[in-house]
């Protein structure tokens, strides 16, 4: 903790930023009847807000999701009630504290039941030492087992290749070999890029940890101290793996990227395999694509299926919060009333709850198809990633993909590659590590 | 000449009772005219500053603060050997010379070429103004799909001269891009100030230098251009100043679209300050983070008093006493 | 006089390679969302619903109202008070002045995102987040920006004009009202246009300091028009800057007539 020299000599200049962090234990409960809400309008629309403040007369500010101004709330000791956060995110804010345990509340609710939670709320569970272990801290807002893939049938066409089956799972290398043939260019345009994945990379530690889980391993060491690469010759094969989809030109990356995301490109007809979720079925059909949209089952890499949520987007409350059950009431109104209703028949992600399963809409063929797919992938959606609460969300993609460029311009090796992205992550872990004392 | 004189120099001799009060009287109107800065730089600026300042000496990592601890100056020794930050700031240094060279030369030509009555002066005007209000985040789009190898205008344009022209130019020229785009940018706002400023060159200057058989080039050199170096001054120390600090426009240039703090660049366009950005928010090094801005804003300041310094040569004032 | 012949077409090319990327601006406004960053260059056909849409999917009204007050008290306010300090910087000689004006400039340095986290908690402590006040204090205490371009500007006046006032027994507020302030009118119009620029096209004080109900339209503008994902609709973003660039296209063109040359002689009148 702080050394009292130190103290000493930063004292006057730290006061008030560290006096402005205590919590606020002064505030009696039951607040102001105002919960703050920290998320991404988009998916918390001034209907929902209605709803809520009708269905618990609380009264909801809305703040926009911003890294800078939920530090900015700690700093000043009053961070929002209610806040969004990502899979990977989750053990980091578990571990530090920041979040309130929620299984009493989920004990004693009679809209979110224990038995009806959808298995990617087990992402918000940390015992201190794995995700899917121990108390519940938040839940999924919805989610989708997110390894599955869309394929665009005229660039099939294209290349004379039969559109594999929506039934069987292909294996990674499957995948592969059938993206060199319907990946194509033109001179120097592209026409169709053969397989893009993991949300362009922001991803790619999730690919690899569901790629290495398969085979019951870990991107990282048990206890979190170090990332797994160059030393484990399972791990290079999966990272061989992504490179070489790279290298091929297969997929978007720094040399041969798009100008947009890559949901936008294969609603342009540009990419011919595209690996997301559930949740794209409700855009994947553009003026372009319509008729020509399969969605097929997420491959597998050595025949043990998984295919869980990457992100297990989602709220949690603050452990500073002053009105815990306030923030609760607007929290169980959210996940369990009518606008988790609302989001479930929007066909924008499978429900956290599974007594919600049957609203997902099944009008149009294509949404027929996209069901049969999601029902028979819905049974390897049990499983977690090991998300390391030593590191930031996107520690591990940004070092892979700032060490990808120069390799990809034969300015480094591979295995060069794979040293620079460990030494990295190794860093941010150790830095991590000592700032809660270990 | 009324815009030739020059502040003479006071002589050192003692002075008279009267001037002295005087002199009091002055220093306090002096105080009285910047009050409003005063007042708010201590109420508004200081804490903040000192905060800030404290930061850079901690570990603090952007998380609740029960982990915070004073680490001296730690994060300063960090990074003499952080070869990222290095090579981000010699980035940053050719970047900054090209787009406020560039820059200063463009919004000064369309300054000048829009100075005088011209048909259509007001439409003209607001051509080269436009792009400055449009927002960053649109900007960059445009310039994305515009310099797009597959469906581009730009390569379409110059295809039309040379057929077989591909150039995917955000992978090999991402600084270009994002100079051109800077530059694009910011004309509207240089131009602006740089015609503010030629309406302070008394006209009967100019005329009485063509009555004098000058060239319009020549009254451009000797009357025009020294009449406006008050206003260049100020012009090259704000965009050095403000180039040093972009932090939007290279992630928005880069590959895909603004998603998360771990948008990344192209190498060459890795500025110093994204480095920083990527520090605090990808790594979490806020501390780290916070010591690697404050080391840009000695810099800042060093670069600025120096062309501070270096104008007492090229910059004509003309101030009271 | 070869010069001024080459004004013409020098300008109109240059106007041209500038109004490119603008006017993609505006033909994107009009792409069908699958059309942008597509292999087509114009679209099929104008889609206007992009327009429709960056209305409703903003409650652009709303915002841009908000934007409107926020920008016009800030903008008011900060060219006075810059006025008055860039002035007291040009014209008036005291100890430390040199020294003060370091600081000035200094204050345009620090990078903001030091900036973020110490300002929010300070304003938090005030109880001032989510209400416009800290724009309110910011102008009040004038921008550095702003006084570094008035003190240049009148730092290059006539000494004349100062002393001839001066002997007439005017005080030092009469000389720069009625002096100074009536030949500055250049300056005052382009610290007009750049205060309101900035606040009207920053997001990241709004995002930080404002709520989703009081923000502006530069936060909507940046975030507002996406999927339920959250990914960009950039067709609707584009109708959006067109609707959104308008009033400062006004502004511009309005304030832009205080800058023609002529108004402004020797600046000595009377």
């Amino acid at each position: 903790m702080l050394k009292r020299t130190g103290a000493l000599a930063a004292g006057l200049a730290a006061a008030p930023l560290i006096a402005a962090c205590q919590p606020g234990t002064t505030t009696p409960k039951g607040g102001s009847g105002k919960v703050v809400v920290m998320t991404d309008p988009h998916e918390f629309g001034d209907a929902d807000v209605k709803a809520i403040q009708d269905a618990t007369k609380l009264k909801i500010e809305v703040v926009e999701n911003d890294l800078t101004r939920l530090y900015a709330m700690y700093a000043a000791g009053n961070p929002p009630d209610v806040f969004r956060v990502q899979a990977a995110g989750i053990p980091q804010y578990i571990s530090r504290k920041m979040l309130k345990n929620l299984q009493p509340y989920f004990a004693a609710s009679k809209v979110l039941k224990p038995d009806d939670l959808a298995p990617a709320n087990n992402f918000y569970k940390w015992d201190g030492k794995q995700i899917g272990k121990g108390d519940l801290y938040g839940m999924v807002k919805d989610w989708s087992p997110d390894f599955t893939l869309y394929a665009y049938t005229k660039a099939f066409e294209d290349a004379g290749v039969k559109v594999p089956s929506d039934t069987a799972a292909l294996t990674y290398q499957e995948l592969h070999d059938l993206a060199a043939k319907v990946n194509k260019k033109a001179g120097a345009k592209r026409v169709y890029w053969g397989y893009v994945h993991s949300n362009n990379d922001q991803w790619i530690d999730r690919s690899a940890m569901n790629m290495l889980a398969e085979k019951g391993q870990s991107l990282y060491s048990e206890d979190f101290s170090k990332a797994n690469l160059t030393g484990n010759p399972e791990a290079v094969k999966v990272f061989r793996y992504l490179y070489d989809l790279a290298a091929e030109g297969l997929h978007q990356t720094p040399v041969d990227p798009s100008p947009n995301w890559m949901g936008a490109d294969f609603n342009n007809g540009q990419i011919a395999i595209l690996q997301y979720g559930y949740w794209f079925s409700a855009m994947a059909e553009s003026d372009t694509t319509k008729g020509k949209t399969v969605m097929l089952p997420a491959p597998t890499w050595s025949g043990t299926r998984r295919d869980p949520t990457m992100t297990a987007t989602g709220w949690v409350i603050s452990s500073q919060t002053k009105d815990p059950d306030a923030a609760w009431a607007v929290f169980e109104t959210y996940m369990g009333g009518a606008p988790a209703v609302a989001r479930a028949s929007s066909g924008w992600g499978v429900p956290g709850l599974k007594s919600l399963y049957a609203k997902m809409p099944t009008d149009t063929p294509f949404q027929k198809q996209v069901a049969k797919v999601l029902n028979a992938e819905l049974p390897y959606s049990d499983g977690v990633l090991q998300f390391n609460p030593y590191l930031g969300e996107e520690t591990f993609s940004t070092a892979w993909k700032k060490h990808l460029e120069p390799a990809l311009k034969g300015q480094i090796s591979f295995d060069k590659f794979l040293a620079n992205i460990e030494a990295d992550v190794n860093a941010a872990i150790a830095d991590g590590r000592r700032i809660v004392g270990q | 000449m009324v815009g030739a004189t020059r502040a003479l120099e006071r002589p050192a001799v003692a002075r008279p009772a009267w001037w002295r009060r005087r002199r009091t009287r002055r220093a306090l109107t002096f105080y009285a005219f910047v009050s409003p800065w005063l007042v708010g730089f201590i109420a508004l600026g200081a804490i903040p500053l000192v905060l800030a300042l404290a930061m850079s000496f901690t570990n603090y990592d952007g998380l609740n603060l029960d982990y915070i601890r004073v680490v001296g100056l730690d994060n300063y020794a960090r990074v003499a050997g952080d070869r990222d930050a290095l090579l981000s700031l010699q980035r940053t240094l050719v970047f900054v010379g090209a787009t406020v060279a560039l820059g200063l030369v463009v919004q000064l030509g369309t300054a000048l070429l829009l100075d005088g009555p011209v048909r259509g002066r007001g439409l003209f005007r607001t051509l080269f103004y436009l792009p400055y209000v449009v927002p960053v985040v649109a900007g960059a789009w445009v310039w994305k799909i515009f310099t797009d190898p597959n469906g581009g205008l730009l390569n379409a344009i110059v295809n039309v001269v040379d057929p077989g022209f591909a150039m995917n130019w955000i992978v090999e020229q991402p600084t270009t891009v994002l100079v051109l785009f800077t530059v694009w940018a910011l004309t509207g706002g240089g131009m602006v100030v740089f015609l503010a400023g030629l309406q302070g060159i008394p006209s009967e200057l100019k005329e009485a230098a063509q009555i004098d058989g000058a060239g319009s080039l020549a009254v451009l050199r000797h009357i025009t251009l020294p009449l406006l170096t008050p206003v260049i001054l100020f012009q090259v120390v704000v965009s050095m100043i403000w180039s040093l600090q972009i932090i939007q426009q290279p992630l928005l240039l880069a590959p895909g679209i603004l998603r998360g703090p771990g948008t990344l660049p192209p190498q060459d366009n890795y500025l110093y300050i994204v480095h920083a950005y990527h520090e605090i928010f990808v790594q979490q090094r806020f501390g780290y983070g916070a010591a690697l801005l404050w080391l840009l804003f000695l810099v800042t300041l060093g670069l600025t008093l120096v062309i501070v310094r270096s104008s007492r040569r090229w910059v004509h004032y003309e101030e009271a006493q | 006089m070869r010069a001024a012949a080459l004004r013409y077409p020098a300008l109109v090319i240059a106007a041209t390679a500038f109004s490119l990327p603008t006017f993609w601006v505006l033909v994107t406004s009009v792409k069908k969302q699958s059309e942008f960053s597509s292999l087509r260059l114009f679209p099929s056909a104008p889609e206007w619903a992009n327009y429709q849409l960056a209305i409703t999917l903003a409650d652009f009204a709303r915002f841009a109202t908000n934007s409107l007050v926020l920008a016009t008290s800030y903008t008011v306010i900060v060219v006075l008070t810059s006025a008055l300090v860039g002035y007291g910087f040009a014209r008036h000689r005291a100890p430390l002045r040199d020294q003060l004006f370091v600081v000035v400039l200094a204050m345009m340095m620090v990078p903001n995102v030091v900036l973020f986290v110490p300002q929010f908690v300070l304003f938090a402590k005030l109880e001032l987040t989510n209400t416009y006040w800290p724009w309110i204090l910011w102008a009040l205490g004038a921008s550095p920006l702003l006084v570094f371009l008035f003190r240049q500007f009148f730092a290059s006046f006539p000494r004349e004009l100062a002393d001839a006032a001066e002997v007439d027994g005017a005080g030092p507020l009469r000389v720069f009202v009625q002096i100074f302030v009536p030949n500055a009118w250049p300056a005052f119009a382009a610290a007009l246009i750049f205060a309101y620029t900035w606040v009207w096209g920053d997001y990241l004080y709004p995002i930080l300091l404002l709520n989703d109900a009081n923000t502006t339209l530069a936060v909507k503008l940046a975030t507002a028009y996406a999927d339920p994902h959250g990914n960009p609709l950039q067709t609707v973003t584009m109708a959006g800057v067109v609707l959104y660039v308008l009033p400062l296209v006004v502004i511009f063109f309005v304030a832009q007539r205080f800058i023609i040359r002529g108004v402004v002689t020797t600046g000595l009148r009377g």
